[in-house]
C-alpha cells in the first residue's frame, strides 16, 4: 500500500467484499448522500461538485462542475434534458470503471441520480462497454433493487454497446445510443446544448459519476482538500503490464509512479529492469524509465510531456520491442478508427504500413522521418482525439526511443525478435483486414 | 421578416459584414476568398466535417477548426490556407491522405473534367505522392442498382450519399459499412438502391465513385452542347440541364431553382432520357395501310392531313395531353379553331383560376407550420419532388396531416372535397388548429379537384390569402394542364360544337393512352395522333405523325405553382418539330401561325398572360404576381361511385415510374411498379389472404392475378393498385384466392 494513508472514496466500504447488494451499501451509508442532495437543491449540488474541483475522469480532465452549469434550466430550453454516463470503457490499460460497475453499483447509481437531480434531467441512459456483460448484469440487478426501494427518482435506462472503441468518445457515444453508426460529432455545438436526441446532455465518466455521492458526503471544500491543486480527489488507477501485482488502486492525485509500481505494484515482475511507462492508457505519450518519479496529476504529466489520461498505467519491462509496442498500438487505432474523418482514417492505415516496414527491416532512414511527418500530418487536423492519439504516441515513441528504430532499419530487421515480449503479437483483426484489403498483404 | 443581425468578421485580412450565424465558408465566399470543401453541402443537413479539407486557423483557437461547421460570430478573425502556415499545411494534409489511396485513374474516370478531387489536387496538392504501398484495392464497379455504378476505390468516404439517402430522402437504403480504411458505402444488405430520388447521389458524389450507368464512358464534359430546360414529365416541372454531345441526349442534370426543386431530381426525370432513341421511337409520319402502317413522307403526310381536314369540314375535334407545351397546344388550338372552324376539345382535366390567389412557391412548404395533403392518390407518383419538400417540412417542425384512403385522417377515396368542407367549419379541430397557425399550407393530389375550387374555398375560409408564406396547391395529374388550357382558350371565342367526328386529332401518348378518347376515336371518320410511340394509337390512328419529346421542345409550361417556365430544346433530334410542319399546314388552311415558338409565345402572351415576355421568365422563372381572392360557387362534391362488378372500391393511380417514356428504358424496369394490391387486413382476414400471397381481382369478368400487400393504413373497402396492372378493372372488384 501507499506509504501514508490515504483516504479510499469511490470504492470506500467495498475494501472487505463487494457492495452488490442495496443492504450492505446501505449498511456503509450509501444513499444518504441522495437524500442530502435533495435537500440541497439543484444549484447548491452544482456549486458543490464546482467547489470539489473534480475533473471528468475519462480522459480528456475537463471540469465536471463546469459542464453540469452549461446545460441550460429546463425552463430555458423546449427540449428534455439528459445525463448520459459514458460505461463504454474501451481504452487499452483501462479497467477501473469495470471495478466499481461490479463492485459499487449502487454508487454509481446514487452518483447518477444526483447529477441528474443537479442538471434536473428528465431521464438518465448508461452506455456500457458491450464486452462488460458480467457488468451490466450485475448494474441491471443493482438497478432493479433501487428501483424497488424507491431510490431512482429519474428514470436510468441501460444501453450496451457493440464493440467499438470509438463510442466511448462522446459525441460517437451519442450517435450509437440513439442507434446510428458510432461516428463523433463536429463540435461546436457541445453536448451540453445540442446532446442526446439534440437535447441539452451531461456526459461523465463512470468514475467522476461515482465520486459525486462522496463529494457531497465530504462538502466540496474538503474533498478539494485531497490530492493537488488543479488535481483534487483520488483516483483509481489501473496498473497492468510488467507488473508483479497488477490492479485497480485508489490513490490520491500525486502520487507517484514509484510509489504506484513499487509500493503498491510490488515492482517490475520478474526481477527485470523497467523500460517505459504507458502513464494514462494507449492514447498517451510514453514516459521513459527515468522519469518514474513523476507525480501523477495533470500539470506534473504534462510537464513531463504526456498525460494523466484514464489514469491507466502500463508497465513496459526492458524486454519489448518498442517499434513493435508503436505497431501493435497503431494496429489497435488503426482497426478502431470510424472511418469518418480524412486524416485518421487513411492516416492510421499509412503509419501501420510504415511502422510494419520498419518492423520488418524494409525501411529506409528516410521512411523513418516519413513516419514522424505523418505523424505531424494527422495530429491537430482531426475530428475527434483518436487519430491525434495514434499520431501522439507514435511520435513519442521514436522520440524515446529512436536508437531503437534507427537500429531496425539498419539492422535490415527487429534486433530483438527473439526475446522481445511482444514479437508475434498482432491484433486479433490483423488478418481479417489484411484479407479484406487486399494486395499489400503480399508484400 | 426581420432583418438577419449583421457581424464583421476578418477573413485573410478583409473585413465582411455578414448574417449573424452564416457559416465561414459562406462568409469566406462573401469576402471573395475560397475555401475548399468536400464533404460540406449545405442541402444535406448540419455541417459533419468529415473531410477536414475546409480546416482554418481561428485566433484565439488553439486547433485548427473546420469553416464548414463553424459559425460567424462578431469580430472573428480568420485565416484560411491562403494566409495561415498551419491552416495551409492542415489542408495539404488532407490532400495528401485524400489521394492516398485514391486510384487517379482520371483518364477513365467518369468524373474528369467535373470532378472535385480532380480540380481541388490541381490546386492545393503536392504534385506527388509519397505512398509507396499497394492503394487499397475493391471489386469494382459494383452497380448498387441498374441506375447507379459504385466505384468504392475512388470513394473519399465524404458521406455525402449517405447524408442524402438517410437526412433528405429519407430512405435510409444507403449506409458505410465497416469502419477505418475498410469503411465502404454500400446499399443496406445489398439490395438494389430503389429510392425514387437514388440519382441525385451521382450528382452530390465529388469523385467519381457512384456514377450513372447509362453515362458511363460516353462523353466528356467538355464536349457538351447544353440547354437550360425544365423537366416536363410531372406538374413539379424541376429545372434541368440537358446535356448533348453528337446530337444525342447524354444526360439530364439538376439545375437548381431554390423555389421549386432545390438542385433534386426524381429518377424518373433524370433517367428517362433514353426513351428518345428507343427503337420503337416513330421517327417518320405512318399512313394505316391495308395491313398496317405504312411509312410516308412529310409531303404526302402533310397532303393527307390537310385532305383529312377538309373532308371533315367543320366536324374536327381535338384532344390535347397535359404534357404539351403552352405553344404546340396554342399552334393546334388555332389550326383547328381557326382553320377547321371547329371549337370541340377534349383537354386532360379540368382547370380554374381559383385558387391563383393562393399560389405560393413550393419551397414554402419548407417553413410552413401545418400542411395539410388530401391525398386520394399519392403524392409521390403526381408530384414526386413534392415529397421531398414534405420531409424537409416535418425535418423543420411542420405539422403534416395527411387526409385520404391511407391517411393520418382515413377518408375514403373521393370524399376530399367533403373533408374539405369539414376543415372550413367552425369546431373542427383541425380547422381550428390551421386557423391559430401563422403559415399553413394545403396540398390536393387526387381527382374530383373541379379544378381547385373545393380547396379555394377553404384556403378563403382559412384566410390564407392574407397569410405570407400560406398558400393552396393543386397537384394536377399531367404537366401543364393549366397552360394547355389557357392555350386553347386563347386561340378563339366561338363555341362551335360539332356533332359528327370527322376528324380526330390526337396530341401526345397521354391524351392518347385516354380511354375517352379511344372512344372517341371509334366514333370519328378519321384520326390523326401525334405520338412518340405507336403503342396505342397505333391500333386505331389512320395517319400517326411523330411527336418531339420535352427534351426536344422548345415552349413553356406552368407548372402546379401555376409558374411559367421555359422549355430549351436539346440539340438534333431525330424528329423533325411540329412547329415546322404545322406552320406548312396553317398556310394550306390559311391560319396566320407564327413561325417560331418564340412569336407564338408573344402572341399567346398578348392574348391570355398579360403581355409577360420570355425573357422576364429567365432561366429560372419567378413565380408571378397573381390575382385577387374571390368567392365562387362551390361545385357539388362528386356523389359517391355506385361500384358496379364487386364491393371493393379499386383506386387506380398511375405509378411514378410508369408512362411511354419510362417504359422505353430498360435500366428503370426494376422501379416499374410492382404487380401488387394493396388491401386493408380486415378485408385480407374475412377473404383469408395472407400478406405477399397471390391474389385474384374480378370485375365484371374481367380478372388479373396480384400479389396481396396488406397495408394496414387503408381503410377497409378500398384496394390500391398502380393503373399498369388494372387498366381492364372496372371500379368496383372482389379479391379473392385464386
Amino acid at each position: 500500500m501507499a506509504k501514508t494513508a490515504s483516504p479510499v472514496l469511490v470504492l470506500a466500504g467495498a475494501e472487505a467484499g463487494d457492495l452488490r447488494a442495496l443492504e450492505d451499501y446501505r449498511r456503509a451509508g450509501g444513499y444518504a448522500s441522495l437524500e442530502q442532495a435533495r435537500k440541497l437543491g439543484s444549484e447548491r449540488v452544482i456549486a458543490e461538485i464546482k467547489e470539489s474541483g473534480i475533473r471528468g475522469r475519462g480522459g480528456a480532465g475537463f471540469p465536471m462542475g463546469q459542464k453540469a452549469s452549461f446545460i441550460p434550466a429546463p425552463e430555458k430550453t423546449a427540449k428534455p434534458i439528459y445525463l448520459v454516463v459514458n460505461a463504454d470503457e474501451s481504452e487499452p490499460g483501462a479497467f477501473k470503471d469495470r471495478e466499481i460497475i461490479e463492485r459499487v453499483p449502487h454508487r454509481l447509481i446514487e452518483g447518477m441520480q444526483i447529477a441528474a437531480l443537479a442538471i434536473q434531467a428528465e431521464a438518465c441512459f448508461i452506455y456500457i462497454r458491450g464486452e462488460y456483460l458480467t457488468g451490466s448484469e450485475i448494474f441491471a440487478a443493482a438497478l432493479a433493487e433501487a428501483e424497488a426501494a424507491g431510490l431512482v427518482g429519474i428514470p436510468i435506462t441501460v444501453h450496451r454497446g457493440a464493440g467499438a472503441y470509438i463510442c466511448g468518445e462522446e459525441t460517437a457515444l451519442l450517435e450509437s445510443l440513439e442507434g446510428k453508426r458510432g461516428q463523433p460529432r463536429s463540435k461546436p455545438p457541445f453536448p451540453a446544448l445540442v446532446g442526446l436526441y439534440d437535447s441539452p446532455t451531461l456526459i461523465n465518466n463512470v468514475e467522476t459519476i461515482a465520486t459525486v455521492p462522496k463529494i457531497i458526503e465530504l462538502g466540496g471544500a474538503a474533498y478539494a482538500k485531497i490530492g493537488v491543486a488543479g488535481s483534487t480527489g483520488t483516483r483509481l488507477f489501473s496498473l497492468s503490464g510488467n507488473v508483479v501485482r497488477g490492479g485497480n488502486y485508489e490513490l490520491p492525485h500525486g502520487t507517484t509512479f514509484r510509489e504506484l509500481i513499487e509500493d503498491c505494484g510490488g515492482g517490475i515482475s520478474e526481477g527485470r529492469k523497467l523500460k517505459a511507462i504507458i502513464p494514462g492508457g494507449s492514447s498517451t505519450p510514453i514516459l521513459g524509465a527515468d522519469q518514474i518519479d513523476t507525480p501523477m496529476d495533470y500539470a506534473s504529466m504534462e510537464k513531463a510531456g504526456s498525460f494523466i489520461g484514464s489514469a491507466s498505467v502500463i508497465v513496459i519491462d526492458d524486454r519489448a520491442c518498442m517499434v513493435q509496442l508503436a505497431l501493435r498500438l497503431t494496429q489497435f487505432y488503426m482497426n478502431e478508427s470510424c472511418g469518418k474523418c480524412t486524416p485518421c482514417r487513411e492516416g492510421t492505415r499509412w503509419l501501420e504500413m510504415i511502422l510494419r516496414k520498419i518492423e520488418e527491416g524494409r525501411a529506409s532512414r528516410a521512411e523513418l522521418d516519413l513516419l514522424l511527418d505523418v505523424c505531424d500530418r494527422i495530429l491537430g487536423n482531426c475530428l475527434c482525439p483518436l487519430g491525434d492519439s495514434n499520431a501522439m504516441i507514435v511520435a513519442s515513441y521514436v522520440r524515446h526511443f529512436r536508437a531503437e528504430f534507427e537500429a531496425h532499419v539498419e539492422k535490415g530487421g527487429c534486433p530483438v525478435a527473439a526475446t522481445s515480449s511482444l514479437t508475434g503479437v498482432r491484433s486479433p483483426v490483423d488478418e481479417l483486414y489484411r484479407g479484406r484489403v487486399g494486395q499489400e498483404a503480399a508484400l | 421578416m426581420s432583418t438577419p443581425e449583421l457581424v464583421t468578421v476578418t477573413i485573410d485580412g478583409r473585413q465582411v459584414q455578414v448574417p449573424k450565424g452564416m457559416g465561414l465558408v459562406e462568409a469566406a465566399a462573401a469576402a471573395g476568398i475560397e475555401i475548399p470543401v468536400f464533404c460540406y453541402e449545405p442541402r444535406l443537413g448540419p455541417a459533419v466535417g468529415a473531410c477536414r479539407m475546409c480546416l482554418v486557423e481561428i485566433e484565439g483557437m488553439p486547433k485548427l477548426q473546420t469553416g464548414c461547421s463553424t459559425p460567424v460570430a462578431d469580430g472573428m478573425v480568420v485565416h484560411t490556407a491562403q494566409s495561415s502556415e498551419q491552416a495551409a499545411r492542415g489542408q495539404s494534409a488532407t490532400m495528401e491522405f485524400l489521394l492516398l489511396n485514391h486510384p487517379l485513374d482520371c483518364p477513365v474516370c467518369d468524373k474528369g473534367g467535373e470532378c472535385a478531387l480532380q480540380d481541388l489536387s490541381f490546386r492545393y496538392g503536392q504534385g506527388k505522392t509519397r505512398m509507396t504501398f499497394h492503394k487499397r484495392s475493391l471489386e469494382k464497379p459494383v452497380p448498387i442498382s441498374p441506375t447507379i455504378a459504385l466505384d468504392r476505390e475512388r470513394c473519399i468516404l465524404c458521406y455525402r450519399c449517405t447524408r442524402f439517402s438517410q437526412e433528405v430522402a429519407e430512405d435510409e437504403e444507403l449506409t458505410a459499412v465497416n469502419r477505418g480504411a475498410l469503411s465502404m458505402i454500400s446499399t443496406f444488405e445489398n439490395e438494389p438502391y430503389r429510392g425514387p430520388f437514388s440519382g441525385n447521389v451521382t450528382e452530390l458524389c465529388p469523385v467519381g465513385a457512384l456514377t450513372s450507368t447509362q453515362y458511363r464512358f460516353k462523353a466528356r464534359p467538355w464536349e457538351y452542347e447544353q440547354a437550360a430546360s425544365v423537366c416536363g414529365l410531372c406538374p413539379v416541372g424541376c429545372n434541368v440541364t440537358v446535356q448533348s454531345r453528337e446530337g444525342k441526349v447524354q444526360r439530364v442534370l439538376s439545375r437548381n431553382h431554390p423555389e421549386v426543386d432545390r438542385g433534386w431530381l426524381c429518377d424518373k426525370g433524370r433517367f428517362s432520357y433514353p426513351h428518345l432513341y428507343s427503337e420503337e421511337r416513330i421517327v417518320t409520319p405512318r399512313r394505316r395501310g391495308a395491313r398496317a402502317l405504312e411509312e410516308l413522307d412529310w409531303e404526302q403526310a402533310l397532303e393527307e392531313l390537310a385532305g383529312m381536314v377538309e373532308r371533315a369540314s367543320g366536324g374536327v375535334v381535338l384532344a390535347l395531353s397535359g404534357s404539351e407545351t403552352l405553344e404546340l397546344a396554342y399552334a393546334l388550338a388555332k389550326i383547328v379553331r381557326q382553320g377547321a372552324g371547329s371549337d370541340r376539345v377534349v383537354l386532360p382535366e379540368q382547370t380554374s383560376d381559383a385558387l391563383d390567389p393562393f399560389r405560393v412557391p413550393i419551397a414554402a412548404l419548407a417553413e410552413a407550420e401545418e400542411i395539410v395533403v388530401f391525398e386520394d392518390c399519392p403524392v409521390l407518383d403526381r408530384a414526386p419532388l413534392l415529397e421531398l419538400w414534405l420531409k424537409q417540412a416535418r425535418r423543420n417542425g411542420a405539422q403534416v396531416t395527411r387526409i385520404g384512403p391511407s391517411g393520418d385522417i382515413q377518408r375514403a377515396h373521393g370524399e376530399a372535397a367533403l373533408a374539405c368542407r369539414e376543415l372550413a367549419e367552425k369546431g373542427n379541430a383541425l380547422g381550428k388548429r390551421l386557423r391559430a397557425a401563422e403559415r399553413v399550407i394545403l396540398l390536393w393530389s387526387g381527382g374530383g379537384s373541379a379544378g381547385g375550387t373545393h380547396l379555394a374555398a377553404l384556403a378563403l375560409t382559412l384566410g390564407l390569402n392574407e397569410k405570407k408564406g400560406s398558400g393552396a396547391l393543386l397537384l394536377p395529374a399531367s404537366p401543364n394542364a393549366r397552360g394547355v388550357a389557357e392555350a386553347w382558350a386563347a386561340a378563339g371565342d366561338e363555341d362551335r360544337q360539332p356533332k359528327q367526328i370527322g376528324l380526330l386529332i390526337v396530341s401526345g401518348d397521354e391524351a392518347a393512352s385516354d380511354p375517352q378518347v379511344r372512344q372517341l376515336a371509334e366514333h370519328a371518320r378519321a384520326t390523326v395522333a401525334l405520338t412518340l410511340f405507336a403503342g396505342d394509337s397505333g391500333e386505331w390512328a389512320d395517319l400517326v405523325l411523330p411527336a418531339t419529346s420535352y427534351l426536344e421542345r422548345e415552349g413553356t409550361m406552368r407548372n402546379l405553382e401555376g409558374r411559367l417556365q421555359r422549355l430549351r430544346g436539346a440539340t438534333g433530334s431525330p424528329v423533325r418539330s411540329e412547329l415546322s410542319w404545322l406552320v406548312e399546314l396553317a398556310v394550306r388552311l390559311g391560319v396566320a401561325l407564327p413561325g417560331s415558338e418564340a412569336a407564338l409565345f408573344a402572341e399567346l402572351s398578348a392574348q391570355a398572360l398579360d403581355g409577360i415576355s420570355l425573357s422576364a421568365l429567365g432561366e429560372r422563372a419567378p413565380l408571378l404576381p397573381h390575382g385577387e381572392a374571390r368567392t365562387f360557387e362551390i361545385p357539388e362534391a362528386e356523389e359517391p361511385p355506385i361500384l358496379l362488378g364487386g364491393p371493393l372500391e379499386l383506386i387506380r393511380y398511375r405509378a411514378l415510374f410508369s408512362g411511354p417514356e419510362v417504359e422505353h428504358v430498360p435500366e428503370l424496369a426494376f422501379q416499374r411498379p410492382a404487380t401488387e394490391i394493396e388491401i386493408s387486413p380486415e378485408d385480407a382476414d374475412r377473404r383469408g389472404i395472407a400478406d405477399g400471397s397471390d391474389v385474384v381481382v374480378r370485375s365484371n369478368g374481367t380478372r388479373v392475378t396480384l400479389r396481396a400487400r396488406i397495408n394496414a393504413a387503408l381503410l377497409p373497402g378500398m384496394v390500391r393498385a398502380a393503373a399498369t396492372h388494372t387498366s381492364e378493372l372496372a371500379r368496383g372488384v372482389e379479391v379473392s384466392r385464386p
